[in-house]
C-alpha cells in the first residue's frame, strides 16, 4: 500500500470530505465497489483527479489512465452529415431531437461532462460538492471563460440559464430531468464563480443532471434573448455558429477565444439528411466524413466496410412496450402480460436487429451499464410452457385480440411484427397499427380522461415507445414508472414500488441504491407494466481521416479535440 | 393580322382567369387539408412533454385557434400581398425557407428538362421514322421498362454505380455554397439522370405517336405530292403538328418535376420545395405547407400557361379561333 496515497486520503477525509465522500470511500476500502464505479461515483460527488488518482493508488488499483495526448494534426475543416435534422428553432432549453442537440452542441458547453464511461469531466464548473443530504450542490465556475459575444461568463448566467431551464412557461424540454428536483430561483449565485442549486429533494445524482446529458443545459449569457441562438455566437465552446440553414446545413468555424486551448479543426461543416441510405452513399461516396448516428438495420453497408470506423457507445437507450394495467381487457391481468413477456426470445431480437451491438433487457429500465444495476440479475427467457400456464390459469387458453400500436422510427416497426408472431404462439390475434411519429405522440398528454390526456402513445392498450440513453435511471422512473407518471403509459400504480423510487433517489451509497433497485426489478418482474426487451448501443461511423471522434450514447456530437489525419 | 391577335388574347386572358381560379380552389382545398392533418400545431412545435398551458399559449400566439374561415381569410389575404408569414416550426419567414428551395427545384427541373427533351424527342422521332423496325423496338421497349421502374430504384443503382463505386459523380446534389455554374451542374446530374430515366419514355410514346399521326396525315401527303423535299415536309409539317401533344404533356410534368419529387430530394438529399412541404406537413407547420404547395401550384399553371402560348403559336385551329 502506497503510505503516501493513504496520508493524502486520510487528509482528504478529515478537511474536505462531507458524508457523501465518507461514505464512498468507505464502500470502495470495503470492497462493495469495483474500480470503475468508484470513478464514476467519484466524479459525480466532484472528488478532484487528484483525489480519485491518490485514492486509486491507496487501495492498490491501477492509477487513472493519463489522456494519450499523441501528435494532432491542426486544421481542415470536418464534414459531418447530420440524421435527422432539428424539427424546431435551436434556443437550447427547447431541444427535444437528435438534430438539435447535435447542432447546438457542437458550438455549446455545460457545467460538466458526461463520459462515455458514465462518469463527469470539469467543463464550465472545476468542482462540484454536496451537503449532507444531497439538497444543497455548491459548484465553483472555471474562471477566464469568454462567450463568443465577447463577454466573460460567470454566476449570473448560470443562473438566467437555469432559470430557464426550470421555468414550467419557457417551454423547456429539460424539465423532464428537473421536475421536482429543482425549481426556478433554486440557482443561487454566491459571488461571482460560485453557484449554489437548491434542491426540492434530495438527489444523490444531481450532477448527472446537470452535466451534457442534460442536453438542453447550454449555458448562455444571462442577457441571452430567446430566438437568437441561429443568428448570433454566443456560446463559450470551440467551436461558433456562423451560419444555419432550417433543414439544410449549418457552418461553424474555430473559436478564437476559447479557455480549452486551439481546437485542431479549423471549423465544421454540418449537412442534415433525412434518408439513411442518403446519408450512407455521402459517407461512401467521400462526401462526407462522418455521421452522427447510424442504425445496424439499415446501415448494414457500412459495418463491414474497410474504409469505415463504427463508433460504438453502449447506453441505456431503449424501447418500451408498456400494457394498460386500468382497462377493462385481458392485458389488466397481470398473468396475461407475464405471459406476452415470456413469449419473446430476447436473444434472437437483439441478434436480428442489433447484431452484437444491444444488451438484452429484463422488464425494467435498470439497464447494465449503470453503477446502480444489480448483478447478477435474474434474466427472463422465453418460455412458452409456462407462459400457457399463465394464459390458462388467467382464462384465456385460446388466447384473445389485442391491437399493438405504435410509431414508424428506427426499427420499432420491425420489433413490432416481431411481437406479433410471437404471441401467436399464445393464441393471440394482434392488429398492429403503425402511426407516424407526429401522429404517435399527437394529442394532449395530461388532463381528462384519466390524467394523460388522449395521446395515443400513453392511452393505446398497448404500445411501444423509443426512450433515449439517460445517464442515471432517474427520470425514467419518475415519468414511466412511478404512479401518475407523466410518461406513464401503462398507468401502472404501486405504492410500494413508489416508495422504492423515493428511496433510491435520495439513495447515496450505490449499496443501498443496488438494494432498492433490486427491490423494484423484483416488484416489476412480477407486475410487468412494461416489456423492456433490449437496450441498444449508439452507433456512429466516419471514414478513416477522422481522429479523436467518440460516440456518446446519448447522441450529442463533442468536436473540441476531433481532428483529421 | 388584329383579328388573329385579338383571339389570341382573349384565348389566353380566359386561360389566366381560369388559372385564379383554379389557385384558388387549391387554396381552399390545401387549407382544409392541412387541418385535417393529425395532431395539434402548439403540440408538435413544442413537442409532446409540454405543458398544455404552454401548447395553448403558442396556439393562441399564432392565432391558430381562430375560427377556420378568419385564418384562411388572414393567410390568403397576406399571400397575395406577397408575405407569406412566419414557419411555425422554425420561426423564420416562410419567404426565407420556400425561397432557396424554389431555386433549387426550378435548376433541378431546368436541367432535367434540358437533358430529357431532346433525347426524347429524338427517340420518338427516330422511333416513329423506323416505325417496327429494330431501333423502334429497342426505343420503345427500354422507355416503357425506364419508365415503369420506379425512381427510388432507378437512383439508387445510380448513386451505386456512379457515386460510390466509380465515384465519377457527388451523390448529394447539393453544391458546396458559392459553386459555379458548372460545379452546380456536376452535383445535379446524377439526381437529372434518374428523371430523364423516369420521363423519357413517357414524352419519346407521346411524340412517336404525334409523329406517325402526322407522317400519314393527308396533309404530309400532299406536301409531298407537291414536290416538296423531305426536310422541309419534316420540319414545317410533321414536326409543328406533331410536336403539339409533347408539348402539353411536357407542361403537365412541370408540376411533378418542382413540386412532386419529393423522393428524389430525400435519396440525393438536395433542399427543393418537395422536401420542405413534406417536412412541414409531417410537423404540421400550416403557413409552410399551405404556401409551400400553393408556390407549386403557381409555377404549374405559370408552365401550363407558358404551354398555352407555345400551343396557340404552333396550332392554327387556335389561332384563328376555331378550337373553341
Amino acid at each position: 500500500m502506497d503510505r503516501e496515497s493513504m496520508l493524502r486520503i486520510e487528509e482528504f477525509r478529515r478537511k474536505e470530505a462531507g458524508p457523501l465522500e465518507g461514505t464512498l470511500i468507505d464502500e470502495f476500502v470495503d470492497g462493495g465497489m469495483d474500480r470503475s464505479t468508484f470513478i464514476r461515483r467519484a466524479s459525480v460527488l466532484g472528488l478532484s483527479m487528484t483525489t480519485i488518482g491518490a485514492a486509486l493508488k491507496a487501495f492498490g488499483h491501477a492509477p487513472l489512465a493519463q489522456a494519450a495526448t499523441g501528435a494532432v494534426l491542426a486544421g481542415g475543416r470536418l464534414r459531418i452529415g447530420v440524421v435527422p435534422p432539428p424539427a424546431h428553432g435551436l434556443d437550447p432549453h427547447t431541444y427535444q431531437d437528435t438534430g438539435s442537440l447535435v447542432t447546438g452542441g457542437i458550438a455549446g458547453e455545460f457545467l460538466t461532462r458526461a463520459t462515455q464511461s458514465l462518469s463527469l469531466l470539469p467543463e464550465l464548473a472545476t468542482s462540484w460538492k454536496p451537503n449532507a443530504n444531497a439538497t444543497i450542490w455548491t459548484f465553483k465556475l472555471r474562471s477566464g471563460v469568454k462567450f463568443q459575444s465577447g463577454q466573460a461568463f460567470g454566476a449570473d448566467d448560470v443562473v438566467a440559464t437555469y432559470d430557464r431551464l426550470t421555468d414550467p412557461n419557457s417551454g423547456s424540454q429539460a424539465l423532464s430531468a428537473f421536475k421536482g428536483v429543482l425549481s426556478p430561483g433554486g440557482t443561487k449565485r454566491i459571488d461571482n464563480l460560485t453557484v449554489e442549486f437548491h434542491l426540492d429533494s434530495p438527489t444523490a445524482n444531481f450532477p448527472y443532471l446537470s452535466s451534457s446529458t442534460t442536453y438542453q443545459g447550454i449555458l448562455l449569457p444571462a442577457n441571452y434573448k430567446i430566438g437568437t441562438f441561429e443568428k448570433t455566437p454566443q456560446t463559450t465552446g470551440a467551436f461558433e455558429l456562423v451560419a444555419y440553414n432550417p433543414g439544410v446545413g449549418a457552418t461553424y468555424r474555430r473559436f478564437a477565444g476559447w479557455w480549452g486551448g486551439t481546437a485542431p479543426l479549423d471549423g465544421v461543416d454540418l449537412t442534415y439528411y433525412s434518408d439513411d441510405s442518403a446519408i450512407i452513399a455521402a459517407l461512401l461516396g467521400s462526401q462526407i466524413d462522418l455521421i452522427n448516428q447510424i442504425n445496424f438495420v439499415t446501415g448494414r453497408a457500412l459495418f463491414n466496410n474497410p474504409n469505415v470506423q463504427i463508433y460504438n457507445a453502449r447506453g441505456a437507450t431503449h424501447r418500451q412496450v408498456p400494457m394498460r394495467v386500468d382497462l377493462n381487457n385481458p392485458l389488466k391481468d397481470r398473468r396475461v402480460r407475464t405471459a406476452i413477456a415470456l413469449s419473446l426470445d430476447r436473444p434472437a431480437i437483439v441478434k436480428t436487429l442489433f447484431d452484437k451491438y444491444a444488451d438484452v433487457g429484463n422488464d425494467s429500465n435498470f439497464a447494465p451499464v449503470y453503477p446502480s444495476t444489480s448483478k447478477p440479475i435474474p434474466q427472463r427467457h422465453k418460455d412458452l410452457k409456462t407462459a400457457k400456464q399463465l394464459m390458462t390459469q388467467a382464462g384465456h387458453p385460446r388466447g384473445f385480440k389485442i391491437t399493438l400500436t405504435t410509431e414508424k422510427t428506427g426499427e420499432i416497426p420491425q420489433l413490432a411484427q416481431i411481437i406479433q408472431r410471437s404471441v401467436k404462439a399464445l393464441g393471440i390475434d394482434m392488429k398492429l397499427q403503425i402511426l407516424t411519429v407526429s401522429a404517435y405522440f399527437a394529442g394532449t398528454s395530461d388532463g381528462p380522461p384519466l390524467g394523460w390526456g388522449n395521446t395515443p402513445w400513453l392511452n393505446a392498450p398497448m404500445n411501444i415507445t423509443d426512450w433515449g440513453h439517460r445517464a442515471v435511471p432517474n427520470v425514467v422512473l419518475n415519468s414511466a414508472f412511478r404512479s401518475k407518471g407523466v410518461w406513464n403509459a401503462a398507468h401502472y400504480s404501486n405504492k410500494k414500488f413508489d416508495k422504492l423510487v423515493s428511496q433510491f433517489l435520495g439513495a447515496i451509497a450505490v449499496a443501498d441504491q443496488r438494494k432498492y433497485e433490486k427491490q423494484m426489478q423484483a416488484i416489476l418482474l412480477h407486475d410487468t407494466p412494461v416489456i423492456v426487451p433490449y437496450f441498444y448501443n449508439f452507433l456512429a461511423a466516419g471514414n478513416k481521416k477522422v481522429k479523436g471522434y467518440r460516440a456518446d450514447a446519448q447522441g450529442s456530437v463533442f468536436l473540441s479535440h476531433v481532428s483529421l489525419g | 393580322m388584329k383579328f388573329t391577335e385579338d383571339v389570341i388574347s382573349r384565348f389566353l386572358l380566359k386561360r389566366f382567369a381560369l388559372s385564379v381560379i383554379t389557385l384558388l380552389i387549391l387554396s381552399v382545398i390545401v387549407f382544409a387539408a392541412a387541418q385535417l392533418l393529425p395532431g395539434d400545431i402548439g403540440r408538435n412545435v413544442l413537442g409532446p412533454f409540454a405543458s398544455p398551458h404552454d401548447v395553448k399559449m403558442f396556439n393562441h400566439q399564432h392565432g391558430v385557434d381562430r375560427p377556420i374561415a378568419t385564418q384562411y381569410w388572414d393567410w390568403i389575404s397576406h399571400f397575395v400581398r406577397g408575405d407569406l408569414g412566419d414557419s411555425l416550426q422554425y420561426n423564420v419567414p416562410v419567404a426565407k425557407l420556400l425561397g432557396p428551395s424554389l431555386v433549387n427545384s426550378l435548376k433541378l427541373a431546368a436541367l432535367a428538362f434540358v437533358l430529357v427533351v431532346p433525347i426524347s424527342l429524338l427517340g420518338g422521332i427516330v422511333a416513329a421514322l423506323r416505325r417496327n423496325k429494330l431501333t423502334d423496338r429497342v426505343i420503345t421497349v427500354a422507355g416503357l421498362s425506364l419508365t415503369s421502374i420506379p425512381e427510388f430504384v432507378t437512383a439508387i443503382v445510380l448513386i451505386v454505380i456512379f457515386g460510390v463505386v466509380l465515384k465519377w459523380l457527388p451523390v448529394s446534389a447539393t453544391a458546396p455554397p458559392g459553386s459555379g455554374v458548372l460545379t452546380q451542374i456536376k452535383y445535379l446530374l446524377l439526381p437529372s439522370f434518374a428523371l430523364v430515366a423516369v420521363l423519357f419514355g413517357y414524352i419519346a410514346r407521346i411524340t412517336r405517336a404525334g409523329v406517325i399521326e402526322a407522317v400519314d396525315a393527308d396533309y404530309t401527303r400532299t406536301a409531298f405530292l407537291k414536290g416538296l423535299d423531305t426536310r422541309h415536309v419534316m420540319f414545317r409539317h410533321v414536326l409543328r403538328n406533331s410536336l403539339l401533344p409533347t408539348i402539353a404533356v411536357v407542361a403537365t410534368q412541370t408540376g411533378y418535376l418542382i413540386g412532386g419529387l419529393l423522393v428524389i430530394e430525400k435519396l440525393f438529399n438536395y433542399n427543393g420545395i418537395g422536401q420542405r412541404i413534406y417536412t412541414a406537413a409531417t410537423s404540421k407547420d400550416f403557413t409552410l405547407l399551405q404556401s409551400g404547395v400553393l408556390v407549386v401550384g403557381i409555377v404549374y399553371l405559370t408552365a401550363t400557361l407558358f404551354a398555352d402560348i407555345l400551343y396557340s403559336l404552333l396550332n392554327p385551329r387556335i389561332r384563328f379561333g376555331s378550337a373553341e
